[in-house]
Formats: C-alpha cells, sequence, structure tokens
C-alpha cells in the first residue's frame, strides 16, 4: 500500500540546510491504523505532507498502491490528492461560508469523472456524512457546528473519493478530550470498515485507537512497533 | 488537463458569491469599469442618434441631389482661365438637360441683389433667384399658393415671380399675396405663387430670409453680361446618383472642349459628399469615445489586479486546501480568472445600464435631435469583450500567482 525508501528531506533556508528526514523506511499495509508519534520538529509532518503527495521527498523513493510518486509532476500529484488520498487538518480547513454538504463535495469539483450528476455528487456526499454520522447536520455552516462536529465534515469530506489512505495531522489538536473521543471512534469505525489510516499525534489515547506506533526522532525511525509494545516501552522509559 | 462543466459552474457560483460577500470593496473597484462603460456607451448612444437624425434629414434633403459650380482648376494662372471661359452658360445648361439620362430634374440658379417695392415698403439690396420649373423638384420645395413658372414665363420672359412667406411680410402684402404686384428694380411683376418655407435645419437654415424667384431667362436679361450660374440637379435615385455626377462631368469636358490630362473647369458635387464627411466625423468621435473608455479600463483594470491580489492573499488557506483536495494549478488559476472576469464583467453590466438610462434620458431632452439616441448591440458587445479582456489581462498575474502557492505553506498562512 503505502511503501517509503530512505526518504530524505532537506530544507534550506538561506545558508543552513534543515535535515527534516534523515532516511526513513516505512511500510504500510492495507487496513492498518498506524500512529506518528514524535517530539515538537522530529519530522511527522513533514512525513506527513509526503505521503499525502503535498511535497516531494529530495531523496528517497515513495510508492503508493503501486504508483511511483515521488517524482511526479503538479498536476499529476493533484490528481493523486484528489482520488488516493483524504487528508484532515488540525484546523479542520472548512470554508466558512458553504454547507456541511457542499464543504464535503468539495473534492468532485476537481474530479477526473467528469458527467456526475448533481444527485450522485449529493448522494456520495451525503453519503460520507452518513459515515461521520453527521446526517443531521446536513445543511449547517462551519459556524454553526461544534469542534468536534466540524472535524467530522472535514472527516467525510477526506473520506468522499474513497482514498486509499486517510491521514490526519493532530486531528485532535485543537479538540477538548470529550471531543477527542467523539472524533476517533469515527477514526476506529472507519478502520474497522476497511480504511487504512495514518494519523500524527503527541497524545497517547489517541495512539491507543491504533494498532501500530512509530515513533520518529530528528528525521528517523526511532521505533516502529505493535501498540501494546510501544506502549509497555513507553511506561518503563 | 480538462476542467468538468461543474468546476466552471461551480468556479462562476463562487466568483458572484465573492463579489457579493464583499460587495461595498466590489463596487469600489469595479467602479472604473462602471463609469467607464457607462461614459462611452453614452457618448456613443448621443452620438449614434445624432448620426441617425442627420442622415434622415439629408435624406429628405435630398441624397441624390448634384450641384455644378463654375471652376478655376487649382494653381492654374488666372489669365489661361480667365472667368468667362469657365462661367456656366445657359446653353451648357441645355445641353446638360438632353444629354444626361440619369437626371430627373435640373436648373440653373443665378441670384444678383436688387431692390423690391410694394405699395407698402421699399426694400434694398434683396437677392432675387432666376430659377426653371424644375427648380422645384430639384430643390424638393413646393407651392403652397397660386402656381410655378411654366415654359411661356421662361421662354416668353414674363414679369412673374414667386415669393416666400418672409418676403410677403417683409413687403407688407396682403395673406393672399397671389395676384399683386411688385417692383422689382423698377419693373412690375405679378406675384403668381407661393414657395414653402425652407424646410431644412442643417443648410441655409434661416427659413427667416425672404426669397424671390423669378424666371431664368428674365433673370439673366436683368443681369446684363456678367451673370453667376450655378446649377442644381436630382438625380433619378439615389443609387445612381454617382452615375448621373459622371454624366454631367463628360458633358461638360465635351462641350467645353477640355483635352484629356486638362482640368476641369467646373465642379461637380453630389450630397454623399456630405454625408460621407458626416460619417467620418462622427466615426471620428466614436474612435475618441473607445480611446476613453480604454483608458478608463486601464485604470479600472489596475484596481481588478489590485483587488485580486487582495483575495488571493486573503484566501491563501482556501487555496491550500483546494490544492490538498486535488485542484490543479490550472483549476486554481482558471478559478481566479473567471472570479476577475466575472468581476469585470458585473461592472460592465453596470456600466451598459446606465449609459442605457442615460441614452433614455437623452431622448427626452426637447430640441437636442437626439430622439434616436440609443446604445448600439455593437457597443454593448464590445463593452462586454472589453471588460471580459480586462479582466483577463488584469486578473492574470494575480491567478498566476494564486496558481503557484504552495499548498502546504499556504494552508500554514496567518
Ligand atoms: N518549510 C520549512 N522550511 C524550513 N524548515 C522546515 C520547514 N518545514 C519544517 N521545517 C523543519 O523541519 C523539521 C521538521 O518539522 P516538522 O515535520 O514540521 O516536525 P513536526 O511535525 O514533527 O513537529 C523542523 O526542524 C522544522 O523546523
Ligand atoms: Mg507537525
Amino acid at each position: 500500500m503505502i511503501r517509503v525508501r530512505q526518504l530524505q528531506k532537506v530544507y534550506r533556508v538561506g545558508e543552513e540546510e534543515i535535515h527534516a528526514l534523515r532516511g526513513v523506511d516505512l511500510h504500510i499495509g492495507k487496513n492498518e491504523m498506524v500512529a506518528v508519534m514524535g517530539a515538537s520538529g522530529s519530522g511527522k509532518s513533514t512525513l506527513m505532507n509526503i505521503i499525502g503527495c503535498l511535497d516531494k521527498p529530495t531523496d528517497g523513493s515513495y510508492e503508493l498502491d503501486g504508483q511511483r510518486v515521488a517524482q511526479m509532476s503538479e498536476a499529476s500529484l493533484a490528481l493523486v490528492r484528489n482520488e488516493k488520498i483524504g487528508f484532515v487538518f488540525q484546523s479542520f480547513e472548512l470554508l466558512a461560508r458553504q454547507t456541511a454538504l457542499e464543504n464535503v463535495e468539495l473534492p468532485l469539483i476537481y474530479s477526473r469523472e467528469a458527467g456526475l450528476t448533481s444527485r450522485e455528487r449529493e448522494r456520495r456526499a451525503l453519503r460520507a456524512l452518513d459515515r461521520v454520522r453527521l446526517s443531521d447536520r446536513v445543511t449547517h455552516r462551519p459556524n454553526q457546528l461544534s469542534g468536534g462536529q466540524k472535524q467530522r465534515v472535514a472527516i467525510a469530506r477526506a473520506i468522499l473519493n474513497q482514498p486509499a489512505i486517510l491521514m490526519a495531522d493532530e486531528p485532535t489538536g485543537n479538540l477538548d478530550s470529550v471531543t477527542t473521543n467523539e472524533v476517533m471512534e469515527i477514526f476506529r469505525q472507519l478502520h474497522a470498515e476497511g480504511q487504512t489510516v495514518l494519523i500524527v499525534t503527541h497524545e497517547n489515547e489517541v495512539a491507543a485507537y491504533c494498532q501500530r506506533v512509530i515513533r520518529l526522532r530528528d528525521g528517523l525511525v526511532l521505533s516502529d512497533l505493535p501498540i501494546a509494545q510501544d506502549q509497555a516501552g513507553q511506561v518503563i522509559a | 488537463m480538462i476542467l468538468s462543466p461543474y468546476f466552471y459552474s461551480q468556479a462562476i457560483k463562487l466568483a458572484l458569491s465573492q463579489i457579493w460577500a464583499n460587495r461595498k470593496r466590489s463596487l469600489l473597484t469595479a467602479l472604473g469599469i462602471i463609469v467607464g462603460v457607462a461614459s462611452t456607451t453614452s457618448v456613443i448612444a448621443a452620438l449614434s442618434g445624432l448620426k441617425t437624425s442627420v442622415l434622415t434629414e439629408f435624406e429628405s434633403f435630398g441624397a441624390n441631389r448634384i450641384y455644378l459650380f463654375p471652376n478655376r482648376p487649382d494653381d492654374k494662372p488666372r489669365n489661361l482661365y480667365p472667368r468667362e471661359k469657365i462661367r456656366i452658360k445657359p446653353w451648357e445648361v441645355l445641353e446638360l438637360q438632353t444629354s444626361c439620362p440619369s437626371l430627373r430634374a435640373i436648373t440653373p440658379v443665378t441670384e444678383f441683389g436688387v431692390s423690391i417695392a410694394s405699395e407698402g415698403r421699399e426694400l434694398d439690396g434683396i437677392t432675387v433667384v432666376g430659377i426653371w420649373p424644375d427648380w422645384h423638384e430639384a430643390e424638393n420645395r413646393r407651392v403652397i399658393d397660386g402656381r410655378i413658372f411654366n415654359r411661356i414665363d421662361e421662354s416668353g420672359e414674363r414679369q412673374v415671380c414667386l415669393l416666400n412667406q418672409s418676403a410677403i411680410d417683409e413687403l407688407r402684402l396682403p395673406a393672399n399675396a397671389v395676384g399683386s404686384h411688385i417692383l422689382v428694380d423698377g419693373r412690375r411683376f405679378l406675384v403668381v405663387g407661393i414657395v414653402e418655407t425652407l424646410q431644412s435645419r442643417m443648410f441655409g437654415g434661416d427659413s427667416n430670409t425672404a426669397e424671390i424667384f423669378i424666371p431664368f431667362s428674365v433673370a439673366i436679361k436683368l443681369q446684363s453680361t456678367d451673370y453667376f450660374i450655378r446649377v442644381v440637379a436630382l438625380a433619378k435615385s439615389a443609387d445612381v446618383s454617382e452615375e448621373a455626377k459622371a454624366e454631367i462631368q463628360r458633358t461638360m469636358r465635351r462641350i467645353r472642349g477640355i483635352q484629356p490630362g486638362d482640368p476641369d473647369t467646373f465642379r461637380a458635387e453630389a450630397i454623399d459628399r456630405y454625408i460621407d464627411q458626416f460619417k467620418s466625423l462622427a466615426s471620428g468621435i466614436t474612435a475618441i469615445a473607445a480611446g476613453i473608455v480604454g483608458i478608463s479600463l486601464l485604470v479600472g483594470g489596475i484596481g481588478i489586479m489590485n483587488i485580486m491580489l487582495v483575495s488571493v492573499s486573503e484566501r491563501t488557506r482556501e487555496i491550500g486546501l483546494r490544492k490538498a483536495v486535488g485542484a490543479t494549478p490550472a483549476a486554481i488559476m482558471m478559478q481566479f480568472l473567471l472570479e476577475a472576469m466575472v468581476l469585470c464583467l458585473a461592472g460592465g453590466l453596470v456600466g451598459v445600464i446606465i449609459g442605457k438610462l442615460f441614452a433614455v434620458g437623452l431622448t427626452m431632452i426637447p430640441g437636442a435631435r437626439l430622439e434616436h439616441a440609443d446604445v448600439p448591440l455593437w457597443a454593448v458587445f464590445l463593452s462586454f469583450a472589453f471588460s471580459a479582456a480586462v479582466g483577463l489581462g488584469f486578473g492574470f498575474f494575480p491567478a498566476l500567482k494564486a496558481s503557484r502557492l504552495d499548498p502546504i505553506e499556504a494552508l500554514r498562512h496567518e
């Protein structure tokens, strides 16, 4: 599903070179639910952005769903993002003036599938909203929704095109513990329905929803363990 | 990269909702375009209205009329072309009458100043005009009372005359002047008819001038040897007026024995020439108006560019998100171009509406001769085309900037 080899990312800021990733190897199989953890600045977001095709690695290879995407053109990457990737952000990124339904339909604007009827678009968006249990908030605008509900709309938007992978960079970073559980329940359920999920988080409670934890430090994989062993290791350390 | 119809419908919907959400700002931004389009369409409306009324007047005045004047060729010494040589003679007019099949009417006209007297008054320096009966048809001026001259008046050199209303008033003749007598240069003339007042407001517009007409033969006799003749002719239709003019030129050259290569000693003019002159004047003014619109659209365009840059920077996060869910650079570019164009077209639409209202206002100004003022369809299309072009041209740079935004940086904005 996702295979990353010797992934490197170097940022140049003036004279200085910042090695955000120093050679990461990873494999994530179909229908896994994986947490990425690590201190601030360890390279989690950089890794997520590359896997999410929002950014290109400086070196290394990346294969997504059988496609080598590391050196694709920008337009091709846009297509990959549209069809294969669902991205959830910490701060929701909903369009304020649009309803929940319109926000969820957004990826279809850029879809390759020509000739979708408006009824079909709506049907898909409603189905996605149903999967995040927001069927009763379809015509609400973001300012009429709670933080947890906003993040669920964002998840519905991410799963609209049935992506190969659903990724989230600190999706609960702006939420309290009650709504965190509300959102994580949705991820757990989507995973149960067969979705591959990759979540960046600081919180052990969030990681606890996953089966496997990858820990980064200074741009390298520090550990990659099943959740039980990882949590045990944390207690010892 | 093909963008779907759904993309376009959403992009236009988004553009309209953006304009509406920032309606004050949009209005201020589009003001340059609105003012430019409104002022130009108004000027064009006024001009085309003026053109219509002037052309109708020309037509009623007689688009198929031809004038013939004696004319000394330019740059030729006076002694080679003495006055007598270029003067139009009565027999030449007779020859033209028989040799020009495209003419419907032709008359010589000779004018001279004399003193006129009636029982009540004596007037000095009044212009008397000698004409043939064809004059009425050639100049399109009928007799409203009495009769026109006949052959016998002309051939018998009878002392009869036609007056207009001003002449009757000035000579203090009875209201029914036909049958009265007046003295022209001391000779007794019988008033046989009243000529209608000149209708045209454009040429010889002073309908208050006293006019006195006498038979052409009499007028020549009264002037002794020094007379001046011009000719007024009417072609059978406006279509053949050029041909009729050519016939007159050919005939004159033939009867005057002008050798090929030698210049004309006369000048024939069709009224079309005046129409052409007016038309070129009008299109000159239209071109100036178009230049004005060009400048104001340029100014408007800079405003558009500025506001689009503001919009791109305000919506950086939105652009990042759209890219994250699969928008290609081309899609982002197209969306912002459409937004600039929709903004400009909306401005153009408001401008055209204001121009139309202005045109309606113009038609209501009494005496302004703008009753036909209207924004022509081509001006409407041109306004929209210009507005769209401004949107495209000045929206390009902001759109390019938006399309090149890096999605990660865009999402980190603010
Ligand atoms: N656009 C950038 N330019 C320069 N340095 C960057 C940029 N993005 C991230 N970095 C640097 O790369 C390292 C990894 O950052 P990031 O992946 O955001 O870490 P995390 O998400 O784990 O906190 C940090 O040192 C950060 O400062
Ligand atoms: Mg981060």
